[in-house]
C-alpha cells in the first residue's frame, strides 16, 4: 500500500516557531443510546454492544459508512478483562472503515469528557482531521471478579507444568474462595462510597435537603421538556426498545421527593442526612459518542458544525484524609480554566455541571460563591462568582437522565454543542458554555465550548 | 414472512402432490439482480396487421411496431416480428403488442389472435406489454371503443397468464409520443424482472418529459447522483425502498420517527446514507427534511412518502384517536410536507415525489375506513399535485401495494393470510422489494412523462382495478 | 519447636545498661508455641505479696516483680526470600504501598514475638492469655529496609496499676547494626492484665473478665469520617497469616467465644497498621506512631475512620460506623 496522500484539509506544516500552530476542533454532532436504569432495558447488553450501537447511530446520522476516521477514543469504568480493546472492537463491529484506529482510556466519570479533550487536541494539533470520543458503562453486565484466593489458585494452576502441580494448586482452594467479588464503587483508599463522601461534603457545606430536591426536580422537568421539544431527536438513537432515558420521571414533584428516605450520611455525627435516591443519580447503563473534526473535514463532507472545542482543564483534590471533598475537583479546575481564557462565570450562556448528586452541583456552586474557599483554597482575591440558575443544566442532567459513568461526558458535550448552535442561530450572536464533570478518585474535568 | 405454501408447491414431493391435486401453484417470480439480462429470451413485437396467418389484404406493416422493435433491438434484445419465428421448444420472454394505430375494435382481432397463439409458449415470468393510446373525449365512438377495449383485453389476458408471467399496458395520452423517454422506460420496466409483482396495470404516459439514461451503465444506475428521502425507512417496505434507491445510485436520507431510530440507523448504514429521526407529523417536517438534504447533500431530487400507519376498526366502533392519527400520518403530513417542499422552490429540477397509496384506498376494505380515506386521499393528492411539479419537469405519483409480505401482514391470522395471498393473478403476496422497484422506476429521470398516476403493485389483485 | 528454641538459648554473660541480664535466643520464636506455653503457664491470679484472701501485703515495689532480664535475637535477615514474600503479603493485607522499606507495623510483627517470649517466662508476673493490648507506641528513627540484618531486644518495664488491673510495657528495640547507640525502631506495647491487683494498688474497679464499656463510649462526638473500613469475618485470619499472631480470639467466632467474645475481634495492631498505611505518603521515612485501643472491633464489622492533620502530626481515630462506639485512636508524626 502506498502512503496516504496528504489530504487537502491537512494544514500547512507549522512554522518552526515556539508557538505551534493550532487550528479549531469542532463538534459535528453526537449520538447516544437512551440511558437505562441498571437491571432494566439493557440488563443483557454488554459495553461493546452498547458502544457499537451508539457508534452505529452516529455513523448513520452523519453518513460515515466506510469512512476512515482519525481515531475513536473512549472507555468504560466497569470493564471486563476481555474488553481490553473495547473501543477498537466496537469500531471493528461498526460500519466505519476498519482502518480507523481506536484506543481505550478511562478517567472514571470524566472518561467521556477526557476522551473528547484527547480527540479535540489531536485535531487542533493537526495530527488528525476527525475523531469520535465517547464512553459506555453497564452496571447490569458488570464484571464479577473471582476471589483473591481463587484467582491465585487459577493463576498457579495455569502456570503449572504437570497435572500433579495443577492438582496441588487446586488443593489450596478453600470454600470461601468460591465467593465472587462483585464490583464496588467505593473509593479504594477510603472505603467510603461516593455517596458517603458526598454526604460528608454536603454536611460540611450545609447544603439543605430542600435545595437538593429542587435541583433534582428541575433536572427531571428540564429533561422532559427537552424530549418533548424534540431536542434529542438528533442526539439519541433508541436501543433495545428504549427510546428515552428510563430514569426520567415526568410526574416527579417536590412533595414526592420530600417523602424519600435518606440513603447516604445516615450516621454522620451532628448532621441531618439529606441525600436520597431522588436527589442522587441511580446506577445506569448506556453509551454515548461525539463526532469531532477540523472545520475543513466537516466542510468537505457538508457536515454541520455545532460548536468549537475551546479549552479544557482537569484537576484533582486530596480527599483521602478529608482535606477536600471527593467530588470537589471541578471547583478547582474551573477557576484555572477561566483565568487562562480571561473569562468569568458570567460569560457563559450555559453551564453544565454533571449531577453526580444534586448536592455535588450545589457544593461546587457554593464554593465558588464562598469568600474563604476562594481565597484560601483557590488562591483568588474574591469569590469566583455566582452561576445564574437559568443557565444551569437547562436541558436536564444526570439526575434525570441517569449516569452510565463513562457515557456521561459524551452526553453532555453533544447536548451542549447543540444548545450552543441553537442559541447562536436564535440570537445571531456567539454563545459559550462551560462543562464541569466530577469523578471518582477526587478527579474533575472541565471544558469550554463556543458556538462555531 | 415467508410464503411456505409457495415454497412447498415448487419443490420436491410436495410439488408433485400439488400438481396431482390441482392445487393453485404460484410460481417463484423472477426478480431483479444487478447485471441480470433484461429478458431471458426472444421478444416478439406485434402491431397492426400482424395476422395469423397473414391475411392477403393485410395493411402495411405497423410503423409504430417497427419503432418499438427498433428500441428493443437497441437494447440488444433478440427481437422478432412474427409468432412463427420461434424455434421448436423455444419460449417467448416477452410479447409487446403495439396498438397505437388501432382505429376501431375490429383492428384488435389480428394482433390479439397472434398474441393468443404465443400464450402457450410464454417463458416463466414472461412479459406481455401492450402499447396503446388513451381515449379522449374528442375521439370518435369507434376510436374510443377500441382504445378503452384494449384496457379490457390487457386486464383479461393478464389473468390468463401462468408461471409468473405478467401483462401490463403503456397508455399514451395527450402529447406523448412513442419516442418519449417514459415509453422506453416503461417498456423496459415492464419487460424486466423489476416489475415482477406488477400485473394487469395500465400506466399512462402523458408527455415526452423525462430523460433517457446515458450510454453505458445508465440503465443500471438510473439514480446516480440523486438525493432521495424515504420516510418510514426503518423497516418493511420503506427499508426496501431505501435499499433499491441506493442500489440505483441515489444517496438516501432515511427518515423515521425517533422511536424507530435504531432500525433506521441499521438501514442507513446498509445503504450508506444518512439517518434523520423526524416525526413527519411535526409542523415543520417538510422544511426540516429539505434543510437536512440541502445542508448535507446539496440538493433534493426524490421524496418517497412511505411512512404510514394502520389503526383498523369498523367504522361503527371507530374512535377519534384512531381516525385522526391515521389521517394525520398517512395523508395530512404528506400534504403539508409537499406544500412546504413546493413552496420552498428548492426542490431540484425534475424532482420526483412518490407516495404510498394502497389497494384498500382503491377498492375499499372492511375495517379500514380511516386507512382507505387516507390512502384514497393520496391518490387524489398526487393527481392534483402532479401538474404543480410538471413545469419544472417534476412528477408526483403514487404506488398502491396489494398484499405484501411484511411484518405488518405477518400479523394477519394465518388462514386469512393464506387466502389473501392467493387472491391475485400471481397467486401469491408480493415482496417489499417489488414495491420498491416500482417506486425506483417512478423516481428515475426517465419516468418524467408519468405524472399524477397510481401504479398498483398487487399481482393483479382481484379487488379494485 | 519452641522447646528446642528455648533449649538453645544461652544467657548473655553481661547485663545491659539498666542492669538487665541479656538472654540471647538463636532466632525469633514462633508465636504459636508461645501461646501454647502461655496457656500452660500457671495463672498468677495472686501476685507475690498478696494473700489468697486478697489482703494487701506490703512488700517490694511492683516494678521489682519484673525479672531483670532482656531477650535478644541477632542476625534476623530481612533479605530472606520467605520474609520478603511475607512482607509483600503483609503490605497487601494492611494496604501498605509495596516497598523495600519495612513499615513500622511489619517490624512490629517481626520483632514482637521476642517480647512475647519474655511474657511466657515462668517468672513473668502476668498471664499471657487474656491480656489486653491497651496501647502501642513506635518510634522509627531510621527506615529498616529489606536486606537489613536486625538485632532485636525486648524487655518488660513499668509494671503499674490500672483501674481494671495491672499494666505493663513491653519494649522492643530493633537495631540495623548492633553497634548503633539508638535503635532504628523502638516499640512500646502496653498490656493490661484485668483483675490483677498489684501490691499497694486499689482493687480493680470492675469485675475481672468484664468487657462492659465505659458509659460515655457511645455518646462521644466524632469528627466527619474520611474513610470507612468494611471488615469481613476473615479479617482476623488474614492478618494472623501475615503477622503470625494466631491468637484464637481473632480467628473465628467459635474460638473467640471460648475467651468470652461474642465474635472474633480484629487484631488491634491490624487497625493501627492500616491507619499507618493510609499515611504512607505523609509519614516519611522516620516517624512516631501511636495508638490506643478502646473497644475491640467485632468481626464482621464496619469502622468509620477519621484521619486529619493536627499541627505537625496526623491524628486518626476509628469508631463503630453504626453505634459510634470508639475503637481506637492514635497519631503518626513525621520526624522533621
Amino acid at each position: 500500500m502506498s502512503p496516504r496522500k496528504t489530504s487537502p484539509s491537512t494544514p500547512d506544516p507549522a512554522p518552526s516557531t515556539t508557538q505551534p500552530a493550532v487550528r479549531d476542533a469542532v463538534i459535528v454532532g453526537g449520538n447516544r443510546i437512551p440511558f437505562a436504569r441498571a437491571g432494566s432495558a439493557y440488563r443483557t447488553a454488554s459495553n461493546q454492544e452498547m458502544f457499537t450501537a451508539a457508534l452505529e447511530g452516529l455513523v448513520a446520522r452523519f453518513g460515515l459508512q466506510g469512512e476512515r476516521l482519525g481515531e475513536v477514543v473512549g472507555g468504560a469504568v466497569l470493564k471486563h478483562s476481555r474488553n481490553f480493546n473495547l473501543i477498537r472492537e466496537s469500531v471493528l463491529g461498526s460500519s466505519l472503515d476498519a482502518a480507523t484506529p481506536a484506543y481505550d482510556l478511562q478517567q472514571a466519570c470524566a472518561t467521556g469528557l477526557e476522551a473528547t479533550i484527547a480527540v479535540a487536541n489531536k485535531i487542533r494539533l493537526g495530527q488528525q482531521d476527525s475523531g469520535v470520543a465517547g464512553g459506555t458503562d453497564t452496571v447490569s453486565d458488570a464484571p464479577i471478579a473471582v476471589s483473591e484466593g481463587l484467582r491465585r489458585v487459577l493463576l498457579e494452576a495455569q502456570h503449572a507444568k504437570t497435572t500433579q502441580a495443577r492438582l496441588k494448586a487446586f488443593a489450596k482452594l478453600r470454600p470461601a474462595d468460591l465467593k465472587p467479588n462483585p464490583p464496588v464503587t467505593d473509593e479504594p483508599r477510603t472505603g467510603l462510597s461516593m455517596g458517603e463522601h458526598q454526604a460528608i461534603t454536603t454536611a460540611q457545606w450545609g447544603i439543605t435537603r430542600e435545595a437538593q430536591d429542587e435541583l433534582a426536580l428541575a433536572s427531571h422537568q428540564n429533561l422532559a421538556a427537552a424530549y418533548e421539544a424534540g431536542f434529542f431527536d438528533d442526539l439519541v438513537t433508541p436501543f433495545r426498545g428504549l427510546s428515552r432515558d428510563n430514569n426520567l420521571r415526568t410526574d416527579s414533584s417536590l412533595e414526592k421527593l420530600a417523602k424519600l428516605k435518606p440513603v447516604y450520611g445516615k450516621n454522620l455525627a451532628g448532621t441531618e442526612p439529606s441525600m436520597t435516591a431522588g436527589n442522587s443519580t441511580p446506577l445506569t447503563d448506556g453509551a454515548s459518542t461525539v463526532l469531532l473534526a477540523s472545520r475543513e473535514w466537516a466542510a468537505e463532507r457538508s457536515l454541520p458544525v455545532l460548536a468549537r472545542f475551546v479549552d479544557a482543564e482537569t484537576a484533582a483534590v486530596d480527599f483521602v484524609h478529608g482535606a477536600e471533598g471527593l467530588l470537589m475537583a471541578p471547583a478547582y479546575a474551573v477557576p484555572r480554566l477561566l483565568a487562562r481564557n480571561g473569562l468569568t462565570l458570567g460569560d457563559f450562556d450555559f453551564v453544565e455541571i454533571h449531577e453526580a448528586f444534586a448536592s455535588t452541583v450545589l457544593t461546587i456552586l457554593a464554593a465558588w460563591e464562598d469568600d474563604t474557599f476562594c481565597r484560601e483554597r483557590l488562591g483568588l482575591d474574591a469569590p469566583l462568582g455566582k452561576v445564574d440558575r437559568s443557565v444551569l443544566n437547562v436541558h436536564g442532567s444526570s439526575l434525570a437522565a441517569g449516569h452510565p459513568f463513562a457515557a456521561t461526558g459524551g452526553r453532555i458535550v453533544a447536548s451542549t454543542a447543540k444548545m450552543l448552535s441553537q442559541r447562536a442561530a436564535e440570537t445571531g450572536k456567539p454563545a459559550r458554555a462551560l462543562i464541569s464533570i466530577c469523578a471518582a478518585g477526587g478527579l474533575g474535568a472541565t471544558a469550554i465550548l463556543e458556538s462555531a | 414472512m415467508t410464503d411456505t405454501y409457495l415454497r412447498l408447491v415448487n419443490s420436491g414431493v410436495t410439488k408433485k402432490l400439488a400438481k396431482q391435486l390441482g392445487l393453485p401453484r404460484p410460481a417463484v417470480l423472477r426478480r431483479y439482480e444487478p447485471g441480470q439480462p433484461l429478458v431471458t429470451g426472444p421478444v416478439l413485437v406485434l402491431g397492426r396487421g400482424d395476422n395469423l396467418p397473414p391475411a392477403p389484404d393485410a395493411p402495411a406493416p405497423s410503423p409504430d411496431a417497427d419503432a418499438v422493435a427498433h428500441v428493443l433491438s437497441g437494447w440488444g434484445l433478440d427481437v422478432r416480428r412474427h409468432p412463427s419465428q420461434l424455434e421448436d421448444g423455444g419460449r417467448w420472454a416477452g410479447v409487446v403488442v403495439v396498438l397505437t394505430e388501432a382505429e376501431e375494435p375490429a383492428d384488435l382481432s389480428g394482433p390479439m389472435l397472434a398474441l393468443g397463439s404465443t400464450l402457450r409458449r410464454i417463458a416463466p415470468s414472461g412479459r406481455i406489454v401492450t402499447v396503446s393510446r388513451a381515449a379522449t373525449p374528442d375521439d370518435g365512438p369507434a376510436l374510443s371503443a377500441v382504445r378503452v377495449g384494449i384496457d379490457g383485453v390487457l386486464r383479461s389476458v393478464a389473468k390468463e397468464l401462468r408461471a409468473g408471467a405478467t401483462g401490463n399496458g403503456i397508455v399514451l395520452s395527450g402529447d406523448a409520443t412513442l419516442d418519449g423517454p417514459s415509453v422506453a422506460g416503461l417498456l423496459r420496466f415492464f419487460l424486466s424482472s423489476k416489475s415482477a409483482f406488477v400485473d394487469g396495470q395500465l400506466v399512462t404516459v402523458s408527455s415526452d418529459a423525462g430523460v433517457l439514461p446515458g450510454a453505458g451503465s445508465g440503465w443500471e444506475k438510473p439514480l446516480d447522483g440523486k438525493v432521495a428521502v424515504v420516510t418510514g425507512a426503518a423497516r418493511g417496505i420503506g427499508a426496501a425502498i431505501a435499499k433499491v434507491l441506493a442500489r440505483d445510485g441515489a444517496t438516501v436520507v432515511c427518515v423515521d420517527v425517533p422511536a424507530a431510530g435504531d432500525a433506521l440507523a441499521k438501514v442507513a448504514n446498509q445503504v450508506r446514507g444518512t439517518a434523520l429521526q423526524l416525526d413527519i407529523t411535526a409542523p415543520d417536517a417538510g422544511d426540516r427534511l429539505l434543510a437536512h438534504a440541502l445542508e448535507r447533500h446539496g440538493h433534493l431530487d426524490v421524496v418517497v412518502h412511505n411512512a404510514g400507519i394502520t389503526r383498523d376498526k369498523l367504522l361503527a366502533n371507530m374512535t377519534p384517536d384512531r381516525w385522526d392519527s391515521v389521517v394525520a400520518v398517512n395523508i395530512a403530513a404528506q400534504l403539508r410536507m409537499n406544500e412546504q417542499l413546493l413552496a420552498s422552490g428548492k426542490l431540484a429540477e425534475g424532482a420526483r415525489i412518490v407516495s404510498l397509496a394502497s389497494t384498500s384506498g382503491i377498492a375499499g376494505n372492511r375495517g379500514q375506513t380511516n386507512y382507505a380515506a387516507s390512502k384514497a386521499g393520496v391518490i387524489g393528492m398526487v393527481r392534483a399535485t402532479g401538474p404543480l411539479l410538471a413545469p419544472s419537469g417534476g412528477t408526483v405519483n403514487a404506488v398502491a401495494p396489494g398484499f405484501i409480505e411484511t411484518e405488518m401482514t405477518a400479523k394477519i391470522p394465518a388462514l386469512t393470510r393464506q387466502v389473501a395471498r392467493r387472491l391475485d393473478s400471481l397467486q401469491q403476496g408480493g415482496l417489499p422489494v417489488d414495491v420498491a422497484e416500482t417506486i425506483a422506476f417512478l423516481a428515475s429521470p426517465v419516468a418524467g412523462g408519468v405524472n399524477g398516476q397510481v401504479v398498483r403493485v398487487c399481482g393483479q389483485n382481484l379487488v379494485g382495478q | 519447636m519452641s522447646e528446642e528454641t528455648h533449649a538453645r538459648r544461652t544467657d548473655h554473660p553481661g547485663a545491659d545498661e539498666n542492669g538487665r541480664i541479656t538472654v540471647t535466643m538463636a532466632e525469633v520464636p514462633g508465636l504459636g508455641g508461645l501461646y501454647a506455653r502461655g496457656v500452660a503457664k500457671p495463672l498468677l491470679r495472686h501476685l507475690p505479696g498478696r494473700t489468697s484472701e486478697g489482703a494487701t501485703v506490703f512488700g517490694p515495689g511492683a516494678a521489682s516483680l519484673l525479672a531483670p532480664v532482656s531477650y535478644r535475637v541477632a542476625g534476623v535477615d530481612t533479605g530472606d526470600p520467605a520474609l520478603r514474600e511475607r512482607l509483600a503479603a503483609y503490605d497487601r493485607v494492611v494496604g501498605e504501598p509495596a516497598s523495600d522499606v519495612l513499615p513500622a507495623g511489619f517490624v512490629h510483627v517481626l520483632a514482637f514475638p521476642v517480647a512475647t517470649a519474655l511474657m511466657t517466662r515462668d517468672d513473668f508476673p502476668l498471664p499471657l492469655l487474656g491480656m489486653v493490648h491497651l496501647a502501642n507506641a513506635v518510634q522509627v528513627a531510621r527506615p529498616v529496609v529489606v536486606g537489613d540484618v536486625l538485632e532485636v531486644r525486648a524487655w518488660a518495664q513499668d509494671l503499674r496499676p490500672h483501674r481494671r488491673g495491672a499494666q505493663v510495657d513491653l519494649v522492643t528495640a530493633v537495631r540495623t547494626d548492633p553497634a548503633d547507640d539508638a535503635p532504628a525502631w523502638r516499640g512500646v506495647s502496653t498490656y493490661l492484665a484485668k483483675g490483677v491487683t498489684l501490691p499497694g494498688a486499689p482493687e480493680p474497679s470492675e469485675p475481672h473478665g468484664g468487657t462492659a464499656a465505659p458509659a460515655s463510649d457511645s455518646s462521644v462526638e466524632h469528627p466527619l469520617p474520611t474513610g470507612r473500613w468494611a471488615l469481613d469475618a476473615a479479617t482476623g485470619r488474614r492478618y494472623a497469616a501475615v503477622s503470625g499472631d494466631r491468637n484464637p480470639i481473632h480467628l473465628s467466632a467459635l474460638s473467640a467465644r471460648a475467651f468470652g467474645f461474642p465474635r472474633a475481634i480484629t487484631h488491634g495492631m491490624y487497625t493501627a497498621s492500616r491507619a499507618l498505611a493510609g499515611l504512607a505518603r505523609e509519614r516519611g521515612d522516620a516517624y512516631d506512631w501511636t495508638v490506643s485501643f478502646a473497644r475491640p472491633v467485632l468481626l464482621p464489622g464496619t469502622v468509620d475512620v477519621s484521619v486529619r492533620p493536627d499541627g505537625a502530626a496526623w491524628v486518626y481515630e476509628g469508631w463503630d460506623a453504626r453505634k459510634g462506639t470508639p475503637h481506637f485512636s492514635g497519631s503518626v508524626t513525621p520526624r522533621g
